[in-house]
């Protein structure tokens, strides 16, 4: 077993197709053929690369033919664990079951940020609202910037200020028969503009 | 079942409040007539709500005419009659309510105990005849009963997971409303989540007593309540109010989500005030500590 990711000296994602992998195989010798190395100083160095990639390409299609299309090397810097793209695929076809289970496989500490959105999906899917909030929020406080994970993140918080889909319509105005005081309203107002300020990349209330 | 799920009646039109209580009185009619005169004593909102539903979902129109009942022998009440409709919700209904005493057997008080078993004797006839005409019905139900016996014994912290059970019953129930696949699937989710705020907002009424009584309440595990007995601070009182509200607005949201998917047509003015407005207040009633559960039974 190679000390280096596969899939690194490949220059590819596990996520990558097996005419992908193909592909970037081909080029890959394409570039450090020997035979574009003779008389070179750098002849010695192209020949292990080489020998790299033949080893990464093997070891893959070795991995990818026996089923295993998880692994882990516990290398720093890399959390290839479990193929994401396939996850997403489980959890959009209704299988939550083997979603959760392949995402409960990936060791806590290489745990990012698709990660914990995808597991804010399962437990949107089970209806465990409570849970699916938490790791949304998680998910978007690790990468800020993620439309996907901000949208689905600011979607519960308006949920749990009180928001209700459709209760627009309801005697014409919103949330105007809730059975609250004034000042809770107002605190939910507050708390809905500020999401759509943190949407547009400003912040209403700075502390949330 | 707890009777949670009401229209707030201020905001009905006189039309629809007179439709809404004659189903009320409707069911209690058909009860009579399929579970026994006995099990009209557990005549609830939730069940009306469930037969409202019904009717909207399978469009079945109502007809009602005044009739005279032991409940209200004076005047003669508005009461839909030869209706569909009612009748699976009655049957769900015995199913629930033996399972719900069937619990409280298991680990009430002994006073509760006693209650419960004589209530079930009295009932399991009824029990047994809807049983037969929904025995899917009630092996869901069986199941998930034995799930929270199960999480009730583990203490779960986690709030999501104690909801489980109880959100599947309901799951079951709703979904047994359509027989379109798609349907069921929706209304099944909109069960799922209904089930959940029914425990939450019970799980919220009862936190004071199980705190005396140290019964499993998973909203005494939350962070910032003290391990210990003894009475609740109102500090703490406030924390779990504020992690409820979270959890039922959370609820809501998507409860409104699938209602709107659902798209029903008929009793859409009560079905959007109970969803909307009566869910809502009821949750407030049971916050402030306002929500009677002798009363909450009651016609009015």
């Amino acid at each position: 077993m190679t000390s280096k990711d596969p899939y690194q000296i490949l220059g590819i994602t596990p996520n990558a197709s097996e005419d992908e992998i193909k592909k970037a195989y081909k080029e890959a010798v394409k570039k450090y053929h020997p035979d574009r190395y003779q008389d070179n100083p750098l002849s010695e160095v192209a020949e292990e690369k080489m020998a790299e990639i033949n080893e990464a390409y093997d070891e893959i299609m070795n991995m990818r033919r026996s089923g295993a299309n998880s692994y882990d090397y516990g290398y720093s810097g890399s959390s290839y664990d479990v193929n994401y793209g396939a996850v997403r695929q489980m959890i959009q076809r209704g299988n939550v079951t083997d979603a959760d289970r392949d995402l409960d496989s990936v060791p806590e500490n290489s745990r990012n940020a698709e990660w914990f959105f995808l597991k804010g999906s399962v437990c949107y899917s089970r209806g465990w609202l409570g849970e699916a909030a938490k790791y949304f929020d998680i998910a978007a406080r690790m990468e800020p910037n993620n439309p996907e994970y901000n949208a689905a993140n600011n979607r519960m918080n308006m949920n749990s200020g009180g928001y209700m889909n459709g209760s627009r319509d309801v005697y014409g105005a919103p949330r105007a028969y809730r059975n609250g005081d004034d000042c809770s309203n107002t605190c939910t107002t507050l708390c809905i503009a500020d999401c759509c300020c943190e949407m547009m990349g400003g912040d209403l209330i700075p502390c949330c | 079942m707890f009777g949670y799920i009401r229209a707030f009646k201020p905001y009905l039109r006189i039309c629809e409040y007179e439709t809404y209580q004659a189903i009320y009185c409707g069911l209690c009619k058909q009860m009579a007539k399929r579970t026994g005169q006995a099990s009209r004593l557990t005549l609830s909102y939730d069940m009306t709500f469930l037969a409202m539903m019904n009717m909207a979902v399978n469009e079945i129109p109502v007809k009602a005419r005044r009739e005279r009942c032991p409940v209200h022998p004076i005047n003669k009440r508005l009461c839909v009659y030869d209706n569909k409709g009612l009748e699976y919700p009655v049957d769900a209904a015995a199913i629930l309510v033996h399972y719900k005493l069937s619990d409280g057997v298991a680990d009430g008080g002994l006073a509760e105990r006693g209650v419960s078993r004589a209530a079930m004797a009295a009932l399991s006839k009824g029990y047994k005849a809807a049983r037969k005409r929904c025995p899917q019905l009630d092996e869901q139900i069986a199941e998930q009963m034995k799930l929270q016996l199960e999480y009730e014994a583990q203490r779960t912290p986690i709030l999501d997971k104690a909801c489980d059970p109880t959100a599947r019953m309901m799951q079951a129930v709703f979904s047994s409303l359509s027989d379109d696949e798609d349907k069921q699937s929706l209304l099944g989710r909109f069960g799922y989540q209904l089930g959940r705020y029914v425990y939450i907002t019970d799980a919220l009424d009862d936190v004071r007593k199980d705190r005396k009584s140290g019964n499993y309440n998973p909203l005494l595990l939350i962070d910032g309540v003290s391990a210990n007995g003894g009475e609740l601070s109102s500090a703490e009182y406030r924390k779990i109010v504020r992690f409820c509200e979270n959890a039922v607005n959370l609820t809501l949201g998507e409860l409104a989500v699938c209602y709107m998917q659902l798209d029903v047509k008929m009793y859409r003015a009560t079905l959007d005030n109970i969803i909307y407005v009566g869910l809502k207040n009821v949750f407030e009633l049971v916050k402030k500590g306002k929500f009677s559960k002798i009363k909450r039974n009651k016609e009015k």
